[in-house]
């Protein structure tokens, strides 16, 4: 049975929506209060700066790469030297999986989580992971933005993917232009994608699957499409002609490898392009609340953004209001982005699309 | 002045506590160590409510009976490990042959370098390969299509590939546990053999082979195992030909959000049922015939003169040498100097950034110390923990001592990645505060890599005569001095093989390490493998160099501290 195409799946409407369904999410820690904000640098905290140095620490928990996090926490530590970092990488399921074991057990070691996906996000906050904190810095974020009620978590960049190909393997009247195209036999057994485990491939697949029906999917399996866990990967590949097309092209993995001289251009569907944003908050317990605090605080600010934005191993889409633009010249504004609609049906897919896509790629 | 034998015997008596009560400490407790986190485990793959939830809400056995759907990866997880173990066996016992009992041309040079292969590791092996032969973008494609040829001549990417790879780096591991079982062979029967007509081919198979047998089983034990378990190999080379096996399934299984460990924990507890196959024959093999090779009798190790045929065995240490070390790291010193691996790079494609993002991590600058000092402490308490329980397994007549052999070998039946959740949750709710230090890892290694420890020793003990320790006994010696002054001597070849394997395995250690490591307690292979997964190939190559180098440099110092060390206690 096919569904029915959606229409106009925009930004501001996902995150409205999105924003909506959060509010079913139970209250959960003690009561919002508003934090005296005090202005330290360029951008406002409601840490107590003094104690956040007599902490002298920050425990951040998080899933870039190990130089994109060793980029941002250098950022920070330059700009706060009496606070020295540290920091634990895994993918966002392991990190999760990680955290909540030692909540469960009683150790509260981390300070700052960072998380790819809603799903976990949304679920620490039921368990009352998150603290609820507000911080001054999400006056310059629309509250779409923001977890509901504001406090939890915030989002302090935004990923999006389009369709990337090899240009020696495909001549520019050959590649790719719609979502439809990456169907097309002539790339069968030269196309890559993500595994189930990325968040980006779940969006993809989620929006692709409203916007044209379920057998768009199955069609995209005759392709034997290859799965990888991250970007790199498949960039790499596309970089070096293993594979003609990436179905799944992160703009950021782009930029990056575009860099390097690899002879791949971007194509970005006229229908949008699949988006996700990532979560930023202090968590309950903290050993370090108030450098916690300082730590969010200055990763939601005009600073901290600009090492999301601008550093080409991270180039994560700000949302602030007043954000400028990345380095490649654009905007996020500039991309027509698609998120799903409803975050309830976008959550309750997920068992559906690891198995499909796990059958997809021959897991 | 030095005591007389009588004083010694003495002092011995007077502070070695009774053989059982510390047997069944030491047994029990390493029994504990393995057990521990494994009920952890069994209890996560009966777990039929939500997969995250710990302690787990309803109890069933749907994670095992749901597991047939997943039977085409168990098959290419038999296929490849049974073909990388014969393959590998087959290049450990054919060089532990050359190296040990023939006149080779640089025989104690080759025999040094034949532990490289292990240092390079094979995720570093993978990636080389990966650059060498991928069907694509494969060196050794281009060149064919350079020449005219059309398609490819060689693919890595393929079941066989992933074989290959692995019984590459893991016949290292079998040429030091066959080698050493070697090197405690007294010559004298095969040159009986030879005395009495038989070639030198029928002398190998006929006398060398079945005396080294437990050496061999063994180290084809431990290796299949270590197989069914490996992870870097099948995921690099694999996952282009949407080839899996149970290692890259599970961590696709475990990655995701919600992370589904029960199905991962069921598939891990049901190789327990592999593994307790292979001890069982491992055991039957060695209890249907004797293998003692050392004897009261003094020998000395002599290598047979074989003639011409060393330039021809110096030919296939070389090969070995080439396609398992020189090759890998020649290519992946090549891509570390790239901006994007080319066969044929331009200037501007060359760069020193991979170097420089490499030591500007926390991961390269602390991580490698705290790597290098977990693996020094991992061999020396694994050596000393791991050489009293063979003994205690193989001479000790403890009732049970059988079941400890079994139990140690659980670790390696399971995927380490798995076996890690069951160690995180199992020292988590421990009541000392290790979880998230180096001691937990530390904990973790030892733990992890008793298999190993014992295979490798229980080989030569094996070899050693049960009569020259009652000799001992029946000149009053206690069971502690008998111990210390007969039995761990003459192990000696074994402990120093299970020292360097130790070492180098806890450096390279990857699946444990993931989930154990905390903020402060960090080690560096893990930040390859992210670095290959979300940087680049060739950040991850020059990693990978860095590791490479500092092990060598390690080991270099240790063997010329311990060397004076030994001059200094002889002089």
């Amino acid at each position: 049975m096919t569904e029915r195409a959606h229409t106009a799946v925009t930004r501001r409407r996902f995150l409205k929506t999105g924003a909506l369904a959060a509010v079913a999410v139970p209250l959960v820690g003690r009561a919002s209060r508003a934090d005296a904000a005090t202005k330290v640098l360029d951008f406002s905290t409601g840490a107590d700066v003094a104690k956040a140095e007599a902490e002298g620490e920050v425990v951040y928990y998080g899933h870039d790469s190990e130089p994109g996090i060793a980029v941002l926490l250098d950022a920070f530590k330059k700009d706060f030297p009496k606070i020295k970092t540290s920091y634990v990488r895994l993918q966002t399921g392991a990190l999760y999986a990680k955290v909540t074991a030692e909540r469960s057990a009683g150790r509260f070691g981390v300070d700052v989580l960072q998380l790819s996906d809603i799903s976990p996000a949304i679920d620490f906050q039921k368990k009352g992971g998150w603290e609820q904190y507000q911080s001054p810095e999400y006056a310059a974020y629309k509250p779409e933005y923001l977890s509901t009620p504001a406090g939890y978590f915030g989002v302090p960049g935004v990923g999006f993917a389009g369709i990337a190909y090899n240009r020696t393997k495909l001549k520019p009247e050959q590649a790719p232009k719609t979502w439809k195209d990456i169907n097309n036999p002539a790339y069968r057994d030269g196309v890559s994608v993500k595994l189930a485990t990325s968040g980006m491939q779940h969006s993809q697949w989620y929006i692709l699957r409203k916007m044209y029906g379920n057998d768009f999917w199955q069609e995209f399996a005759k392709q034997r499409p290859k799965g990888f866990d991250a970007r790199a990967q498949l960039f790499d590949r596309l970089a070096k002609g293993d594979d003609r097309m990436c179905a799944l092209a992160e703009y950021a993995g782009y930029t990056l490898y575009q860099e390097k001289g690899a002879e791949i251009d971007f194509v970005a569907p006229p229908e949008g392009m699949p988006a996700i944003a990532i979560y930023i908050g202090v968590v309950n317990k903290a050993p370090h609340p108030e450098a916690a605090k300082l730590f969010v605080d200055w990763a939601l600010s005009k600073r901290g953004q600009a090492i999301y934005q601008n550093q080409k191993i991270l180039l994560y889409g700000s949302v602030r209001n007043d954000a400028g633009p990345m380095p490649t010249g654009k905007r996020l504004a500039d991309f027509k982005l698609l998120f799903p609609t409803d975050w309830n049906d976008y959550v309750a897919s997920h068992p559906l699309f690891v198995k499909e896509w796990n059958s997809i790629m021959g897991l | 002045m030095s005591p007389t034998p009588s004083e010694g015997i003495a002092r011995a008596r007077s502070w070695w506590p009774g053989p059982r009560l510390v047997s069944v400490l030491v047994g029990g407790g390493a029994a504990i160590l393995v057990l521990y986190p494994i009920a952890y485990l069994i209890q996560a793959s009966l777990s039929v409510g939500d997969p995250q939830a710990r302690p787990p809400e309803a109890y069933g056995f749907d994670n095992f009976t749901g597991l047939g759907r997943y039977a085409h990866i168990l098959g290419n997880t038999l296929q490849v490990a049974a073909v990388a173990t014969v393959l590998a066996v087959v290049v450990g016992f054919v060089m532990g042959w050359i190296l040990s009992r023939t006149n080779v041309p640089g025989r104690a040079a080759l025999e040094q370098l034949m532990a490289m292969p292990y240092y390079v590791t094979p995720l570093m092996g993978a990636l080389a390969w990966a650059i060498i032969a991928s069907p694509g973008s494969g060196f050794v494609n281009q060149l064919w299509r350079g020449m005219g040829g059309e398609g490819h001549v060689i693919d890595i990417n393929t079941s066989w590939g992933i074989a290959w790879v692995m019984a590459l780096f893991e016949g290292s591991v079998a040429f030091v546990m066959i080698g050493a079982v070697m090197k405690s062979m007294d010559p004298s029967m095969e040159e009986a053999s030879q005395v009495l007509g038989a070639g030198r081919t029928r002398t190998m198979l006929r006398i060398t082979l079945p005396l080294v047998l437990p050496g061999v089983l063994g180290a084809a034990v431990y290796v299949f195992a270590e197989m069914l378990g490996s992870f870097s190999a099948a995921l690099v080379l694999g996952l282009p030909a949407r080839f899996y096996v149970v290692t890259t399934a599970m961590y696709q299984m475990v990655s995701q959000y919600p992370p589904r460990f029960p199905t991962a924990a069921a598939m891990g507890v049901s190789l327990f049922a592999v593994m307790f196959g292979m001890v069982w024959i491992y055991r039957r093999i060695i209890s249907a015939g004797t293998y003692v090779t050392i004897t009261g009798k003094a020998f000395r190790p002599r290598v047979m003169d074989v003639g011409s045929l060393r330039w021809p065995f110096l030919a296939i240490c070389l090969a070995y040498l080439t396609v398992a070390v020189i090759l890998p790291v020649l290519t992946i010193v090549y891509a570390s100097f790239q901006h994007l691996t080319a066969a044929s790079p331009g200037l501007r494609n060359l760069t020193l950034a991979n170097y420089a993002t490499a030591l500007s991590l926390d991961a390269v600058r602390s991580a490698l110390w705290n790597s290098l000092l977990l693996g020094l402490a991992t061999a020396s308490i694994g050596v000393l923990l791991i050489g009293f329980l063979s003994w205690l397994i193989y001479r000790s007549r403890l009732p049970g001592a059988g079941v400890i052999e079994y139990l140690l070998m659980f670790p390696q039946a399971v995927p380490r990645l798995v076996f890690a959740f069951g160690m995180m949750w199992a020292w988590l709710v421990f009541p000392l505060p290790i979880y998230g230090t180096l001691w937990l890892l530390l904990i973790a290694y030892v733990t992890v890599f008793l298999p190993l420890g014992l295979r490798t020793i229980s080989g030569v003990i094996l070899q050693i005569d049960r009569a020259l320790e009652e000799s001992a006994q029946m000149c009053g010696a206690t069971w502690g001095y008998r111990l210390r002054t007969v039995t761990m001597p003459l192990l000696k070849p074994g402990l120093v093989a299970a020292w360097l394997l130790l070492f180098i395995a806890s450096v390279r250690e990857l699946g444990a390490s993931i989930l154990l490591m905390g903020p402060k307690s960090k080690v560096i292979t893990p930040a390859i493998v992210e670095s290959w997964f979300s940087t680049s190939t060739e950040l991850a190559a020059a990693m990978a160099l860095l590791q490479t180098l500092a092990v060598a440099v390690a080991l270099v110092i240790m063997f010329a501290v311990a060397r004076r060390a030994v001059q200094g206690g002889g002089e």
